[in-house]
């Protein structure tokens, strides 16, 4: 930058540098398919039916790619399709408060690992706090599946549990590259109960360390999607320690065995999207060929934000293409977590144990690789080798078994204190596994008809059942 | 009391931090209402646009009916490699990460503090630069032989820089002549030229060979036009400054937060497909020289993209 020095100033240039650098980002390849699968709430193109392209795709369900013959590959039907991909509608959001306030903290945690070359930047863990003014409750909202403790569906939680009187205090996923590399013990996310326990050490070096001003009248956890069962794990760990005396945990949309859930989603990608490199170059070359088309058809001068929004809503009209955007989102988020799990654990599948890549090397070939790979893959590969060698006991159906909500089942049983949220046309559930959080948890359970996979996050009934749960007012569903 | 709160923890912020290992850093207050009723209106709005593009597709019988559609259209076969081409990319990793940490210690924390003006304030400072920016507009249009929207882009400077008080005001806008900025890069892509190498330039960020030489160019433009003596005057120096803050704190955008080893690539990746796409609109707009476009020639050799 020229005005550094020398005294003439250069106001142009700079700025579409930076315009470019926000694009890049805007769309970068997680959040293409995160603004896709989570944009801001409410850009869905038109409600079913009021224009003639919705009327017209409604008539003719299936034009989607032959590799997806049917509804969402069978996993789930077009409306919770659609509602996982664009989320509550912005006139259906709860009330929200005008003014949330909002600090980052970051924090060095003493047990912290060396911290690889590769991820300089993931050396402090990084979590986001709204305090009151006075005395209140902490909740604690913990993240999705590869995301980190700001995401849009967290703050839209913030707003509402901020708004109805709680300090709150976001994190990110364990499965998150910025938690595995400064605060997971092990580098080898996945795993319920190590998660847990690496989760729950850090909630109480954050909390110690708030400033004193900031009074807590007690503590309670939450959750969405893998988020929901680690805020579970987290209270079930604590009622033994009982370092935090969390009061109450409410489970919004979470998984029931983590391997089923991720298997499901693998399958989904296998059948939107395909295998191999052919399969994603494939896909890559259809949106390119979509995208430009489509801007070359508008009159912009550049691609921007709204043509992003804008473009995710047109190009993405079919099951097969939402489909192929929900497994891609998480696709994306596996490679993150494969790569560390494998430098981590020495596992050697893409990552040689002797020469660690540095920060100059190049990981194109690497990233080329994993994205290739399969949850499955992680499992056979990295997690369960690492883990069983760590406990001679188990064997990988252990390992899976321990991977369910089944180990706290007692507790989400019996325990008043224990809640959740889930819908019926959830993607990452099966009948079976909707029908053990129903007969688990009893009358401590919300299910919704629709809402896909976190379609109804911020949505009236989602946020004001929340706050039932959480203040202890739930009656359950025949109030 | 929450003025003691927030005192405390912007206290906190300006100490650095509470503890050792702990740093409380307080950001601008979130307002999740206004968000929501901005994200209904817009839904509305897209969803009147998607109305009117549907009646009006159905009418012409042609989707995106534009008349410039004269080109085949894009095909998926005509889309560039997945691989960018990237033969410094040791020092672009480099200075990427320099980037990075520039960023992280002084300039987003100065955009964030820059965030703390009234919103007037910031915008009227915005169009301010926008309005210089003109002058490379009307430059380049007319270099690229697109003469009306030179025309416009004088005209905005005209109207903003008297009615809209040396262009703290964007009042062209509100007369319905939005800005289109354009600049030297662009120009460069309508004669042919190639994006070239990928390019991670110091401060600034991502870029190719190309864009690098259109900021250049564009600079010297200023340079060379010098209006009311801002580039060559003695208040040059804090006017960048000022400039490049404004700009960074419109831009919402950090590094690293995805937390992933891959950010280098999938910034490169998705940088370079924007201009390359970005490229094939140019063309369209000239059915003389978009016949083949870019991605095509490149397709043709087997090169990677960005070459």
């Amino acid at each position: 930058m020229r005005w550094s020095n020398t005294r003439s100033a250069p106001p142009s240039g700079i700025r579409r540098a930076l315009v470019h650098l926000a694009l890049a980002a805007l769309a970068s390849w997680s959040s293409i398919a995160r603004s896709a699968v989570f944009p801001t709430q409410g850009v869905e193109p038109a409600p079913p039916g009021a224009t003639q392209a919705t009327a017209a795709s409604q008539a003719v369900p299936v034009i989607a790619a032959p590799a997806a013959p049917g509804p969402a590959a069978g996993l789930a039907d077009s409306a919770a399709l659609r509602a996982t991909i664009f989320g509550t509608p912005a006139q259906n959001m709860a009330p929200m408060p005008n003014r949330v306030p909002l600090a980052e903290i970051n924090i060095e945690l003493p047990w912290k690992r060396p911290v690889p070359d590769v991820f300089w930047f993931d050396r402090k863990l990084r979590v986001w706090f709204s305090a009151q003014d006075k005395p209140a409750p902490l909740a604690i909202v913990i993240s999705g599946t590869g995301s980190d403790g700001n995401t849009a569906k967290l703050s839209v939680l913030r707003g509402a549990l901020y708004g109805a009187g709680y300090h709150v205090l976001t994190m990110p996923s364990p499965t998150f590259p910025g938690f595995i590399v400064s605060t997971s013990s092990t580098g080898v996310a996945g795993d319920l109960m190590q998660d847990g326990q690496d989760l729950y050490a850090a909630m109480q070096q954050i909390i110690e360390h708030l400033p004193r001003e900031v009074k807590i009248t007690d503590i309670d956890v939450l959750g969405y999607s893998l988020g929901g069962a680690n805020a579970a794990i987290v209270k079930s760990i604590d009622a033994r320690a009982g370092k935090l005396k969390i009061h109450r945990a409410v489970m919004i949309e979470p998984p029931v065995s983590l391997f089923s859930s991720i298997g499901r989603l693998d399958k989904l990608f296998a059948l939107s999207v395909g295998t191999g490199d052919d399969a994603i170059d494939g896909l890559y070359r259809q949106l390119y060929a979509e995208l430009a088309n489509l801007y070359r058809a508008s009159d912009r001068i550049e691609i921007d934000e709204d043509f992003i929004l804008e473009a995710a809503a047109t190009v993405l009209k079919t099951d097969a293409e939402f489909s192929a955007a929900i497994a891609l989102s998480f696709r994306i988020d596996l490679v993150n977590v494969f790569f560390a799990g494998d430098l981590y654990a020495g596992t050697g599948v893409v990552v040689d144990p002797k020469h660690p890549p540095k920060v100059s090397d190049s990981l194109d070939e690497t990233q080329r690789i994993l994205r290739n790979k399969p949850f499955s893959e992680y499992f056979t590969k990295v997690f369960a080798p690492y883990y069983l060698k760590r406990r001679p006991n188990t064997t990988a159906a252990g390992l899976i078994a321990d991977n369910r909500l089944d180990i706290i089942r007692d507790a989400l049983q019996n325990d008043p204190d224990y809640y959740a949220q889930a819908n019926s046309d959830d993607l990452i559930l099966d009948k079976q596994e909707l029908t053990w959080l129903r007969t688990t948890l009893g009358s401590k359970i919300a299910v919704y008809d629709h809402g896909g996979h976190l379609g109804n996050i911020g949505e009236r009934r989602q946020v004001s059942d929340m706050l039932d749960m959480l203040g202890g007012r739930w009656t359950g569903v025949a109030r | 009391m929450r003025p003691t709160v927030i005192t405390v923890l912007l206290a906190a912020a300006l100490g650095g931090c509470v503890s050792q290992s702990m740093s409380i850093r307080s950001l601008p207050a979130q307002d999740p209402a206004a968000e929501n009723a901005a994200a209904a209106e817009s839904a509305a709005a897209f969803a009147a646009a998607a109305a009117t593009a549907n009646t009006a597709a159905s009418d012409s019988g042609q989707v995106g009916g534009g008349t410039e559609q004269t080109l085949p259209p894009v095909t998926p076969a005509d889309a560039p490699s997945m691989v960018t081409y990237d033969p410094w990319e040791r020092i672009n990793r480099f200075t990427y990460r320099f980037n990075a940490r520039f960023d992280e210690a002084i300039f987003l924390p100065v955009a964030n503090t820059y965030r703390r003006i009234p919103s007037p304030l910031r915008a009227g400072v915005h169009n301010f630069f926008g309005n210089l920016s003109e002058v490379d507009s009307v430059v380049n249009y007319t270099l690229q032989w697109r003469l009306k929207l030179g025309a416009r882009s004088l005209g905005r400077f005209v109207i903003n820089s008297t009615l809209g008080i040396g262009g703290l005001f964007d009042v062209a806008a509100k007369l319905k002549l939005p800005g289109m900025p354009t600049g030297l890069s662009s120009t460069l892509a309508k004669w042919g030229m190639h994006p070239g190498p990928y390019l991670v330039i110091p401060l600034l960020g991502p870029s190719t060979l190309r864009d690098g030489l259109g900021y250049l160019g564009d600079y010297a433009t200023s340079y060379a036009v010098d209006v009311a003596k801002l580039y060559r005057g003695d208040v040059s120096w804090g006017l960048g400054v000022v400039n490049a803050v404004d700009q960074r704190s419109n831009v919402n955008f950090r590094y690293y937060a995805t937390g992933s080893p891959f950010e280098y690539e999938n910034i490169r990746f998705l940088y370079v497909r924007k201009r390359l796409i970005e490229d094939e609109g140019l063309r369209a707009k000239d059915p003389k020289k978009g016949a083949q476009s870019t991605t095509q020639q490149e397709n043709a050799s087997g090169e990677p993209a960005g070459k």
